[in-house]
């Protein structure tokens, strides 16, 4: 139930209770600065301008932290956690609070929309098509060879959730593939202890040369259990393209404390590119894989406009690495990439 | 078979149409004032310990001036009933209630494995001896002559017409057979049962009950008078009556039977005397025989239950919301159910407390009415601890309509009484608009959302060996049980909570998959945990009628490889995934568990039948004595109007 606002904080826990419901009219009615943007320049402001993450994301929870308070004004930060269907992220605002008569109201900073000039981009890009026998000739059931991959890095790392592994796979073929990686867990008697796939933690298709990397989890198993791994890399033949292309800029290794890897990504075709997920492989001196760390973008990738990225390095790993490399697969409305 | 024990019924009501006549026609001749104390108001007892001589003058005297108090035959009554429904059953309109299709896919099991509980179709696997399987036993029986969709029409019907028989057996025992002639009509109209039949789609609930209100009436005669017969055929409805619902057994012994078993005590001193002794040994004895009865009769639901226990993550529900913050729940899990029963709840309380006699009754009703209330108050949680995260709470309210339906009875019969004919179309109003917004209520909302198109991509997976691999499909809502009985394919997901076992599923507090991103972030964990061992389930396809999930299908390594019904469900597959393979699961049952679930549950409705159909041996003194009874409610029921 809302609460009167009659402090800073219990203003931001209602305006978090109105976005939660979805009660966009009266959210927006409540905030101080309204008259600076539209209510659906707020509500997109939060559930993304284009068809994005955010857009089918629901609130799931979120906290309020008092940051600094006057008679008059207060700064309140707001953490909103959202549920998203390739996994949960978070969003977080730093809110001025000010004091109307017994009430405060709250200061939304609005993240204005992204405004494309018009322009002609040309696209000159690579594409491969596969031609199929026929509508009965299911995916992934061809009689031709499969694409040549070949994993060029793999090792084990024990970590507090379990036993991770961590490696690359080369497309070393001319024909882009499908792939994914299967690891299976062998204790020192031969017999397995678990299988698992890399899931979501690579980029499933490859274009010819290119390189990705693979991170598969195996919950609560130790590694000191562990004799041998058997690698399963799968390959198959589909239609891929090089569009759209997403160039990395400014990317920056930050060291720790709260070591990060950050930059951004420019989406350089001339279409919209509704979701990123960025891989980014981190190596050591010698250049084997430390970690593999991954982010998927909650807004919409406009052509030429560039969205940050921020991804974290755990803590105790971050000393180790030496040089990262970024990959972005991408996710479009009537594309398949 | 039912026949002659309705008939039986029947005449038990025609039998005391005299001396109704007496009661009433005797305080008829006495109008009161409203406000004016009545006489057995201040006393009750009164009447019970100075039981006038029925005189003959005074039966031919009334007889006359209380034509309109005579009980409604059951038979019309029924009548009622079916033109009511019948209609309603024949277009298959429960159909789309949330969980029809769930009790037919189970039958549809029972069709082909009648004594093979381990059904593969759902969550790589599951035994349906973790749901009592009387209601889809008998639609598999029937579903060889009708299929099962109307098998399922049949049973349900069946039900309701069970239920017209129980209000009124239950009824008589609180009031008179007029009133309890009227509670059994207004149970063809009750907004619960049709919310459940129609929208809820609560087969087992709505089958389970009638029996058990039937056997109450003879748990009474047992007690009350150790009426060895009346013992035999409680136990055995009882036992049948669990093996449709046990849930119903568990709960209606609290809600139902302890109200019974205070009348009893409350009645004890009436004509014939029950001992305090004799009430304590019968009352032992009948829990004892029909426990035994009913831990044999459902053995292997006994057994699934101990070993497996359902521990998982609590789901979600919307009938524990606190319906006053969410009006919308409200409206669904309140007003729909009790429509202008609602108008009524002053009355029941009012009457159900200054009666002496009631308020038992008036006890069950209230924690029932209460506990349906869900998060509304805290008193579901309170008095079921973590049961009320794992049960529904509709059925609370249904069951509370049902106690509430005697004393319902009490007030049109009171109301005819006094305003005649404005009365008669009043309550008739009130009664049809209940019915049929509860009925309407399933177009209004419909449970399943939009209709989903299931056949195609049944031709799908059964085509080309597509069935080799098991299959999800997400935002198909309740769908994907008639989905279930179209296709020779398992899937990993499915409706029955209870039943599953997959940890990806249990541990994550999230119902189907097919609905995952109504569960938050809890359903999306469970679809991304079982998509992310697809392969060691043969997880091969995934049919998507909303593309909220196509990222997550797509950055996780499925690729579209079809598209179904207008563009409007896409197939998705994985390559490399082996075809599935049978679970060897330790919950699979034994051979001889599968052959006591296929005898016991059915025979004891057969059973059942059989039992009841034995003729009640009339004691002398009977008559008497039921008489007074009578006409002590009934004098009761008149006076506080």
């Amino acid at each position: 139930m809302l609460r009167p606002s009659s402090t800073p904080q219990a203003a931001v826990e209602n305006l978090g209770d109105k976005i939660r419901l979805q009660a966009w009219g009266n959210a927006y009615a409540s905030l101080d600065n309204k008259a600076q943007f539209t209510e659906s320049d707020f509500e997109h402001d939060l559930t993304g301008y284009h068809l994005s993450l955010r857009t089918y994301a629901t609130l799931e929870s979120f906290e309020v932290r008092p940051l600094h308070a006057s008679n008059n004004e207060a700064e309140v930060q707001l953490r909103i956690h959202w549920s998203s269907v390739v996994g949960p992220f978070t969003d977080t605002r730093n809110l001025r609070v000010v004091r109307n008569g017994d009430r405060w109201n709250v200061d939304w900073p609005l993240v204005k929309r992204s405004v494309v000039p018009p322009q002609v981009i040309a696209v000159n890009y690579l594409r491969w098509d596969v031609i199929y026998r026929g509508s009965g000739d299911d995916w992934g059931v061809q009689d031709v060879e499969a694409p040549h991959v070949r994993i060029v890095d793999m090792h084990p790392v024990q970590r507090a959730e379990g036993v991770v592994v961590l490696g690359e796979l080369l497309n070393e073929d001319v024909v882009p593939a499908y792939v994914s990686v299967r690891a299976t867990l062998q204790s020192k008697n031969g017999s397995p202890i678990a299988s698992e796939g890399s899931f979501d933690r690579i980029s499933h298709i490859l274009l010819p040369k290119q390189v990705t990397p693979f991170l598969i989890n195996f919950p609560d198993a130790n590694l000191s259990d562990v004799g041998s791994i058997r690698m399963e890399p799968m390959s198959s033949l589909v239609s891929a393209s090089a569009d759209p292309v997403i160039e990395i800029e400014n990317q920056q290794l930050n060291p720790a404390p709260g070591a990060s890897v950050t930059g951004q990504l420019v989406n350089q075709s001339g279409q919209v590119v509704n979701i990123a997920h960025v891989l980014e492989t981190l190596y050591d001196k010698t250049g084997q894989v430390v970690w593999v760390a991954d982010q998927y973008t909650d807004r919409a990738l406009l052509p030429q406009t560039p969205v940050p990225f921020d991804i974290h390095i755990p803590e105790d790993l971050a000393r180790k690495v030496s040089s990262e490399r970024t990959i972005a697969s991408t996710y479009s409305v009537g594309g398949f990439q | 078979m039912g026949h002659r024990n309705i008939f039986q019924v029947i005449q038990m009501g025609l039998d005391s149409e005299s001396v109704s006549s007496v009661g009433c026609g005797c305080e008829s001749a006495r109008p009161l004032r409203v406000g004016q104390p009545p006489r057995a108001m201040l006393n009750p007892s009164v009447l019970r310990e100075n039981p006038e001589p029925i005189e003959r003058d005074n039966v031919e005297r009334t007889e006359s001036v209380a034509a309109s108090s005579r009980p409604i035959p059951l038979s019309f009554i029924l009548m009622a009933a079916l033109a009511v429904h019948l209609p309603l059953m024949l277009i298959r309109l429960p159909l789309n209630s949330y969980d029809a299709n769930f009790h037919i896919f189970f039958a549809s099991h029972y069709v082909h494995h009648w004594f093979n509980p381990w059904n593969t179709k759902w969550y790589a696997g599951f035994s349906q001896t973790t749901y009592p399987p009387l209601p889809q036993q008998w639609v598999a029986l029937i579903s060889h002559i009708t299929g099962l969709d109307m098998a399922y029409m049949a049973v349900q019907l069946a039900a309701i017409l069970l239920l017209v028989v129980g209000v009124y057996r239950f009824s008589l025992l609180w009031v008179s057979p007029r009133a309890a002639s009227l509670a059994a009509l207004a149970s063809v109209f009750l907004g619960s049962e049709s919310f459940l039949v129609y929208s809820a789609g609560q087969l087992a609930t709505t089958s389970a009950a009638p029996i058990y209100l039937n056997a109450l009436p003879y748990m009474f005669e047992w007690v009350r008078h150790g009426k060895w017969r009346s013992f035999l055929k409680a136990s055995v409805l009882f036992t049948a009556a669990a093996a449709a619902h046990h849930a119903t057994l568990l709960f209606g012994s609290f809600f139902f039977a302890v109200p019974i078993l205070a009348l009893v005590m409350l009645d004890r001193q009436d004509g014939e005397r029950t001992p305090v002794p004799a009430f304590l040994l019968r009352t032992v004895a009948i829990a004892v025989v029909v426990g035994v009865a009913i831990a044999v009769v459902l053995l292997p639901f006994w057994i699934a239950l101990i070993h497996y226990p359902v521990t998982q993550a609590p789901i979600p529900h919307p009938s524990r919301a606190n319906y006053i913050l969410s009006p919308a729940w409200g409206l669904n899990y309140f007003v729909v159910p009790y429509g202008a029963l609602i108008l009524a709840l002053p009355f029941i309380v009012l009457r159900g407390s200054t009666v002496v006699r009631l308020r038992p009754l008036l006890l069950g009703f209230w924690v029932a009415f209460l506990i349906g209330l869900g998060g509304t108050t805290p008193v579901g949680h309170l008095l079921l601890g973590r049961a009320f995260e794992v049960l529904t709470m509709e059925r609370f309210s249904y069951w509370a309509t049902l106690l509430a339906l005697p004393i319902v009875g009490l007030l049109a019969a009171e109301l005819i009484e006094r305003f005649r004919m404005r009365a008669i179309i009043g309550l008739t109003l009130a009664a049809a608009f209940t019915c049929a917004f509860a009925v309407a209520w399933v177009t209004i909302r419909p449970a399943g959302g939009e209709d989903v198109k299931v056949a195609s991509v049944a031709a799908w997976l059964n085509r080309d060996g597509h069935d080799n691999y098991r299959y999800v499909t997400l935002g198909f809502g309740n769908k994907i049980s008639r989905l279930a009985v179209l296709t020779d394919a398992g899937s990993v997901d499915g409706e029955w909570n209870s039943g599953r076992r997959l940890p990806e599923l249990t541990r994550n507090g999230a119902g189907s998959l097919t609905s995952s991103k109504y569960f938050g972030q809890a359903g999306l964990d469970a679809l991304r945990a079982i998509l992310r061992h697809a392969d060691g389930y043969g997880l091969k396809w995934v049919f998507v009628r909303d593309p909220y999930y196509d990222p997550l299908l797509q950055f996780a390594g499925w690729r579209q490889v079809d598209e179904l019904e207008n563009q409007t469900i896409t197939v998705w597959g994985k390559d490399g995934v082996p075809p599935a393979m049978p679970v060897n699961a330790p919950q699979i049952p034994p051979h001889w568990q599968g052959i006591l679930w296929g005898t016991l549950p059915f025979g004891s409705s057969i059973l059942a039948i059989l039992v009841v159909l034995i003729p009640a041996k009339r004691r002398r003194g009977d008559e008497g004595e039921s008489s007074s009874d009578r006409q002590e409610n009934l004098v009761r029921g008149e006076l506080v109007s």
